[in-house]
């Protein structure tokens, strides 16, 4: 049995010990997930538009993530519009930046991986690093979503009276909460694996301007800093959707109500 | 720290960021001064033939040449006028295309005769790096106020830590990765854990199950390997690989799973604390169960982030493997199972934390958790 069918077996084994149906449900979104990032990758490979791939991929994990944990509907709804309204504003953000800061594609420090492959393959690159850099931040939306819907679902549910501007207040309040320990999981996450990177950087002995302009370099970390924006907008955006989708439904139940008389 | 709780104070704070964020990100775009390598803007551009090329597997791109005239804006060159030429691709997976305006890294020849020759290195990349650390600082600081500040204080001082360790790391020449990496880990917990929880009980509880999780999830790797015989793991795919692969892949792995198991106790215990606190007759099984349901619902969407940021990265290396017409289980090899691996250790973490955190809570929080 290879490495990578064990672990997977013991991962779902303990999902299921310790989440029960949720666990196996969870674990069936993830290996989705690693379907649809691996279409995107062979979609591109065929010439599709990198970016667009993205977009369709991208709406497609959200949904899969979000929808496909538990959580009441109300909560998963807006979770997953606020996550998609932060997905459009992240890539209107990323866009620019790639071309700004133009750290496409491979460096330097990548030629002893490139030895025999070709890289003028006719895809657009800066596209390509865009895509990579909305599609390693999907997981920490979704999640960063979810749990501002469904703590603002949770005061909902206890104070079914409160006043939006109250519940605007509350969104921001369980944000603060969670965007302390949200920003360490993004920082181990991505610094655990740039570590042979960095571990190069002092071992080559580059000098610090040399390692702030490196291509390799900036583009990892304007992942982890798109990661982070993508994150702290999705408080703000996601709390606005639920006051919005509450004062619907409020609206919705005086007019029944109105109808009944 | 009483005046940044004031409406006014947060005001003058955060234009006051925003001002020196702005003449941060200025300063940089005029900071050639600094830099030894002679840097080249560019005042005009001239674009000449466009070849194109087809590679044995039918991919089609376009080479174009370009003549770059320009000054050199440091050092003994400063104020001298030269010009470059550049090759760029359509693709541009290893070359750049300047425009006007662009500023790059030049090797400057000898002088021969009147005119400069030089080559054009690479970009500057360091203004939209302030930039984005800019946004970064000033959107916390908007709306997350002051604990948006702490976050960032927490974030700023692990990259402290960490640039030491990469340091220590390299001065024992990567023998001890694991052992340093490993005991970093600790204090990272410990630090980020009193910075975002103060030092009480919940804290210790909360770094106890952290510790643990991530621990267990190293062992069940270890054991793994060892009764598989590392079967279908490719230690020669990782990238940027200095010294032994497989002490640095377990370092990796560790702090990358470290964050977030720490981010899932946080949230398992203080839920418990607070649940507690309303209703202190609750027994501790009861504790316990509420605290699997609460795991349960956080730990899927948690191992999703870290598989994409695991994964998500290979896709330009994935993406050239399959134009250079390789198959797809060997790209798959090559590319990602590495990451796929790092992201199944860091799942198991965090399922194993569900359980811990949930026992250590119901078994060590005090009996009437003060308010």
């Amino acid at each position: 049995m290879s490495t990578i069918s064990a672990l997977g077996l013991i991962l779902l084994i303990l999902m299921i010990l310790v989440g029960g149906k949720a666990g196996a449900q969870s674990f069936l979104a993830l290996i989705l997930n690693f379907g649809l990032l691996y279409l995107a990758i062979v979609l591109v490979a065929f010439q599709f538009s990198p970016l667009i791939v993205t977009l369709v991929v991208g709406m497609l994990v959200l949904a899969l993530t979000i929808f496909m944990s538990s959580g009441d509907d109300l909560s998963s709804t807006v979770a997953f519009i606020a996550s998609a309204a932060v997905l459009v504003v992240l890539v209107i953000l990323i866009v620019p930046v790639e071309h700004w800061a133009m750290v496409q594609g491979f460096g330097p420090e990548d030629s002893e991986d490139l030895e025999g492959l070709s890289v003028l393959v006719g895809v657009n690159f800066v596209q390509v690093t865009t895509a990579t850099a909305i599609l390693s931040t999907l997981g920490a939306i979704a999640e960063a979503a979810m749990a501002i819907s469904a703590g603002l679902s949770e005061i909902l549910e206890q104070h079914p009276q409160v006043t939006l501007k109250a519940l605007l207040g509350d969104g921001i309040a369980v944000g603060k909460q969670i965007i302390g320990t949200t920003f360490n999981t993004l920082f181990f996450g991505f610094f655990g694996g740039f570590l042979a990177l960095f571990i190069w950087f002092t071992g080559v002995h580059y000098s610090v301007g040399e390692i702030l302009n490196d291509k390799i370099f900036v583009s990892e970390i304007l992942m982890i800093l798109f990661a982070m924006v993508s994150v702290i907008l999705t408080v703000p955006i996601t709390t606005w959707v639920m006051t919005r989708a509450v004062a619907g439904q409020r609206k919705r139940a005086v007019k029944g109500q109105e109808k009944q008389e | 720290m009483q005046f940044f709780k004031t409406k006014k104070g947060r005001l003058w704070t955060w234009l006051l960021v925003l001002l020196i964020g702005g003449v941060l990100v200025w300063g940089t775009h005029h900071d050639a001064a600094i830099y030894h390598d002679p840097i080249m803007q560019v005042t005009s551009v001239r674009t000449g033939a466009t070849t194109k090329e087809t590679d044995d597997f039918h991919n089609v791109d376009a080479q174009t040449k370009q003549t770059l005239q320009g000054k050199i804006l440091n050092g003994t060159y400063k104020g001298q006028r030269l010009t470059v030429t550049n090759t760029y691709s359509k693709s541009g997976a290893m070359d750049q295309r300047y425009r006007i305006g662009s500023q790059l890294f030049v090797v400057v020849h000898e002088r021969s005769g009147d005119t400069l020759t030089a080559t054009a290195k690479d970009m500057k990349r360091d203004t939209p790096l302030v930039f984005m650390i800019w946004l970064v600082v000033g959107l916390l600081l908007l709306i997350m106020q002051f604990s948006g500040f702490m976050a960032f204080l927490s974030v700023a001082a692990n990259g402290v830590l960490f640039l030491m360790a990469i340091l220590l790391n390299g001065s024992t020449q990567g023998a001890q990765v694991l052992w340093i990496f490993g005991s970093l880990a600790v204090v990272f917990a410990a630090l980020t854990l009193w910075l975002v929880l103060g030092a009480n009980r919940q804290m210790l509880i909360t770094l106890a199950t952290t510790l643990g999780g991530t621990a267990f999830a190293i062992v069940t790797a270890l054991l793994v390997f060892h009764f598989t015989h590392e079967k279908g793991m490719y230690y020669e795919s990782m990238q940027y690989v200095t010294q032994l692969p497989r002490p640095l892949f377990l370092a990796e792995t560790l702090l990358g799973s470290l964050g977030a198991v720490m981010d899932e106790s946080t949230d398992i215990i203080s839920s418990l604390f607070a649940l507690k606190r309303e209703r202190p007759e609750l027994s501790a099984n009861q504790v316990f169960k509420s605290g699997r349901q609460i795991g349960s619902t956080i730990m899927g969407p948690l191992i999703n982030v870290l598989f994409f940021i695991f994964v998500a990265d290979t896709f330009p290396m994935a993406m050239l493997y399959l134009k250079n017409g390789n198959s797809w289980g060997y790209t798959f090899s090559m590319n990602m199972s590495m990451g796929v691996i790092q992201s199944l250790i860091s799942g198991i973490g965090i399922v194993l934390a569900v359980p811990l955190a949930s026992f250590l809570a119901s078994r060590f929080m005090e009996k009437k958790v003060r308010a």
